[in-house]
């Protein structure tokens, strides 16, 4: 199995010492080899969790100390899973839960925790009895009566799957990233009643978004659209179009939250900005809405960036911003529709697993098998 | 005789066409150098803990590649990093609690943005997208190194001046009138009209309105203002000052719709989508922005009124805002926490009031965000859902040029613009 990443390298997190910040086709990352290989990002800085024969280790790929450049956590000797932020890497092993803070001269523990080897196999920020973040107070605690199995926190929200299949969000509300058709933050996890009744099997969250991906291969976001990152149909990359139609013009937009002391209207639902030609284009979709990639039967996975979305389907599908090339169609373009990665459907790849940075796309695949030929991808 | 000296005029009429054409590109980054600090090390960045180290570096490296490439300074593509990830930060958690380092954070990077294009000899587009950039910084940003993009908007600008020869058109064509509507004028119950008085004293208006807090019409203080002698504020004039540069509107007939929104675009760009053709954009309005703080040139124009000095409150804490738009814009009625003087510049605007005494029957809404606001649409009321509304007793007035309304703090209020609309509201304590 492979790990390949594409999108924002301005610390060498995907190439390293190159000085091209920005990568938008797929490329082989060196160190993350082999099976149990996992892959997290941060905005500066990537983290492999490599096995090799002597063990397994963090190595940091990005901003560290001051410079860029690619160095193993020695500390992290025989973990099972890492997180990284811009200052911390959270490090599991088989029996406790580490936080490190990197950036200083020395590596500095600032959290653990003990732990019974649990028979249940969870990854970060997910741990026995709560979940991690990489800012005091480190450790969140969680009901057990949730039984979540999987976590996933965006810029500042939650998003959790029980193991029934039920999906809980909390923490911001102001761009509809929990779900529940409002925009008011919520400090207990909710139900997002929405999806009652649905199985979900897998869930993400990025910077203002959110994805939940059903047992039975559906996908359904909500949160911030002004990017196309729900692949819905957004101002922003109508815009990008005309312009790139039109280079003359120096349009500039920019969608921001001006509350101060002004008048910030409380919208339910969507929030809908009319355009000339009758198209109706969604800022933000504050319910669960379905995205339909065309010809796709079956999405497996789904990742989020802070403003992009990645599935898996067998094959890798990206939408959302694009600026700096983390869609990885060879482009900086942003997009509202979901569209195939080519790199790896020309590569004979089958995608396995998709984990994104802030900017950035990371994705494990491995060589297509001959045999196992899926239905082909007609464009 | 008579050729030489023909030749002799034509050659100096050909001369000052020169200096005409010439493009300052050489003159417009000497002036900006000048204001830039001299050496890097005299370049001092300084920030709280709580900005991350990466995006420090990238920082950083923009000021080196400044000072070690004098002719080339910094790739708009750090720059453009530096806005990106400070700008997801502004959009991180509400606007009042956004880290001031952030926008700090963000004016750099819009800095350094500038500094990029304008290197060389660049074209008036260019030099329009510095502006905007200028613009996004003081906008969104917080003042940097002695409020260096307010310094460089001005030596943009006129290299604007210098680089057109000619008045700037519009992409609208000339010939599209302004939109004269036919707006319901309404007409004022003698009763219930707001009294007016001709430049009171200061004893006699702290006595019988501040006090008493009752609302009044201020004749004659505000004629000698520039805006109404030296420059008189008229479509032209403002697009002369401030056309090029960005500034946020209201879109929508009204903050408490559904569709309402809040967009930045150019002065030019509101004039001539919003005031000059409403019809396929609908209604916009430059409400409630500071922009004087941004244009002082406009703020010249203007003065605090000297009643404000009765208050208790600094002459700089006294917040200024422009409402500039066509005929029809409405502020729905609300409350201010603030004492407030509505000077009317250009155009009329019909204005409701009523005291804080008859708040009950308003129907303030009930969320935390507009509980200042009323529900009821004072013009069009849905007296079945507010049935005591009409129990409420006011006052009114069309507030003409020249006139300053006096609205007492926590007054209730509701404009509505007659026609194309320029007001000054000075709030204060």
């Amino acid at each position: 199995m492979n790990w390949f990443g594409f999108g924002f390298n301005g610390f060498g997190q995907i190439i390293a010492a190159d000085v091209k910040c920005k990568v938008s086709t797929p490329v082989l990352l060196s160190d993350a080899r082999g099976s149990d290989c996992r892959v997290s990002g941060s905005w500066s800085s990537r983290a492999a969790v490599i096995h090799t024969d002597s063990g397994s280790r963090v190595c940091v790929s990005g901003f560290l100390r001051g410079s860029s450049g690619q160095v193993c956590v020695p500390e992290s000797e025989g973990c099972t899973d890492a997180s990284i932020s811009e200052r911390h890497v959270t490090v599991s092993f088989t029996r406790r839960v580490e936080c490190w803070e990197i950036q200083q001269a020395q590596n500095r523990l600032v959290w653990s925790r003990e732990q019974e080897s649990s028979g249940q196999d969870v990854a970060l920020p997910l741990v026995p009895g709560g979940y991690v973040v990489p800012r005091p107070p480190f450790f969140r605690p969680l009901c057990a009566k949730l039984c979540a199995v999987s976590l996933a926190l965006g810029t500042e929200h939650a998003v959790l799957l029980t193991a029934s299949g039920t999906v809980f969000t909390w923490g911001s509300g102001s761009h509809g990233q929990l779900g529940h058709g409002h925009l008011t933050s919520q400090e207990e996890a909710q139900v997002v009643e929405a999806l009652w009744g649905v199985q979900i099997a897998a869930v993400s969250a990025g910077g203002w978004h959110s994805a939940s991906v059903s047992a039975g291969g559906d996908l359904y976001m909500w949160g911030w659209n002004e990017s196309g990152q729900l692949g819905l149909p957004s101002q922003s990359v109508e815009e990008e179009k005309l312009r790139a139609r039109r280079p003359g013009d120096a349009l500039v937009l920019a969608d921001v939250h001006k509350g101060s002391n002004d008048l910030c209207v409380d919208l339910a639902v969507n929030q809908a900005e009319e355009k000339n030609k009758d198209d109706v284009f969604i800022s933000i979709q504050a319910f669960p809405a379905l995205v339909d990639i065309p010809q796709v039967s079956e999405i497996i996975r789904v990742a989020c960036g802070s403003r992009h979305t990645a599935a898996v389907t067998g094959d890798l599908y990206t939408w959302g911003w694009g600026s700096y090339g983390q869609l990885g169609h060879d482009t900086e373009r942003s997009t509202d529709e979901p569209a195939l990665v080519k790199y790896f459907h020309s590569h004979d790849m089958r995608v396995r697993d998709v984990v994104c940075g802030l900017w950035n796309t990371y994705v494990s695949a491995v060589p297509e098998e001959p045999s196992s030929h899926k239905h082909t991808h007609t464009e | 005789m008579f050729f030489s000296l023909y030749t002799i005029s034509l050659l100096n009429q050909k001369s000052i066409d020169l200096l005409n054409f010439l493009p300052p590109l050489a003159q417009m980054w000497t002036e900006v150098r000048t204001i830039l600090p001299s050496t890097m090390d005299d370049f001092i960045i300084e920030f709280s803990e709580k900005i991350e180290p990466s995006v420090l570096k990238v920082l950083e490296l923009a000021r080196d590649q400044l000072y070690s490439r004098p002719d080339c300074p910094s790739s708009a593509e750090t720059a453009q990093i530096i806005i990106d990830y400070s700008w997801e930060n502004l959009n991180t958690g509400t606007w009042r609690d956004v880290d001031k380092e952030w926008r700090r954070m963000y004016s750099y990077g819009c800095l350094f943005k500038v500094l990029s294009l304008c290197n060389g000899d660049p074209s008036q587009a260019k030099v329009k997208e510095a502006i905007k950039t200028c613009d996004m910084g003081l906008l969104m940003g917080a003042a940097i190194m002695d409020n260096i993009l307010q310094r460089l908007v001005c030596i943009l600008k006129n290299t604007m001046k210098l680089k057109s020869t000619k008045v700037e058109k519009s992409e609208e064509p000339c010939s599209k009138k302004m939109k004269w509507e036919c707006v319901s004028e309404p007409v004022i119950n003698p009763a219930r009209a707001v009294p007016r008085i001709q430049c009171p004293s200061l004893e006699r208006f702290r006595s019988d309105f501040l006090d008493p807090q009752k609302p009044t019409i201020i004749e004659g203080i505000i004629n000698h203002w520039p805006a109404f002698t030296e420059h008189p504020w008229s479509i032209d004039y403002l697009r002369s000052v401030a056309g090029c540069r960005t500034v946020p509107i209201e879109v929508g007939s009204k903050y408490t719709d559904e569709e309402w929104s809040q967009k930045l675009i150019t002065v030019n760009e509101f004039i001539d989508g919003y005031i000059l053709g409403t019809e396929e954009k609908g209604v916009g309005y430059l409400a409630q922005h500071q922009l004087f703080d941004q244009i002082p040139e406009l703020k010249e124009d203007i003065r605090i009124p000297d009643y404000c000095c009765l208050g208790e409150g600094e002459e700089d804490d006294i917040t200024i805002n422009a409402w500039f738009g066509p005929g029809g814009t409405v502020s729905p009625l609300h409350q201010d926490p603030q004492q407030n003087f509505l000077a009317q510049v250009v155009g009329r605007k019909y204005i409701r009031l009523y005291s804080p005494e008859v708040t009950e029957n308003l129907y303030p809404h009930d969320s935390q965000l507009l509980h200042n606001t009323s529900q009821v649409e004072v013009e069009n009321p849905d007296l079945v859902k507010f049935p005591e509304f009409p129990k409420a007793s006011y006052e009114e007035c069309v507030l003409q040029p020249g006139d300053v309304l006096f609205i007492p703090v926590q007054h209730w209020h509701y404009v509505r613009s007659l026609e194309l609309s320029f007001s000054v509201s000075f709030w204060w304590s």
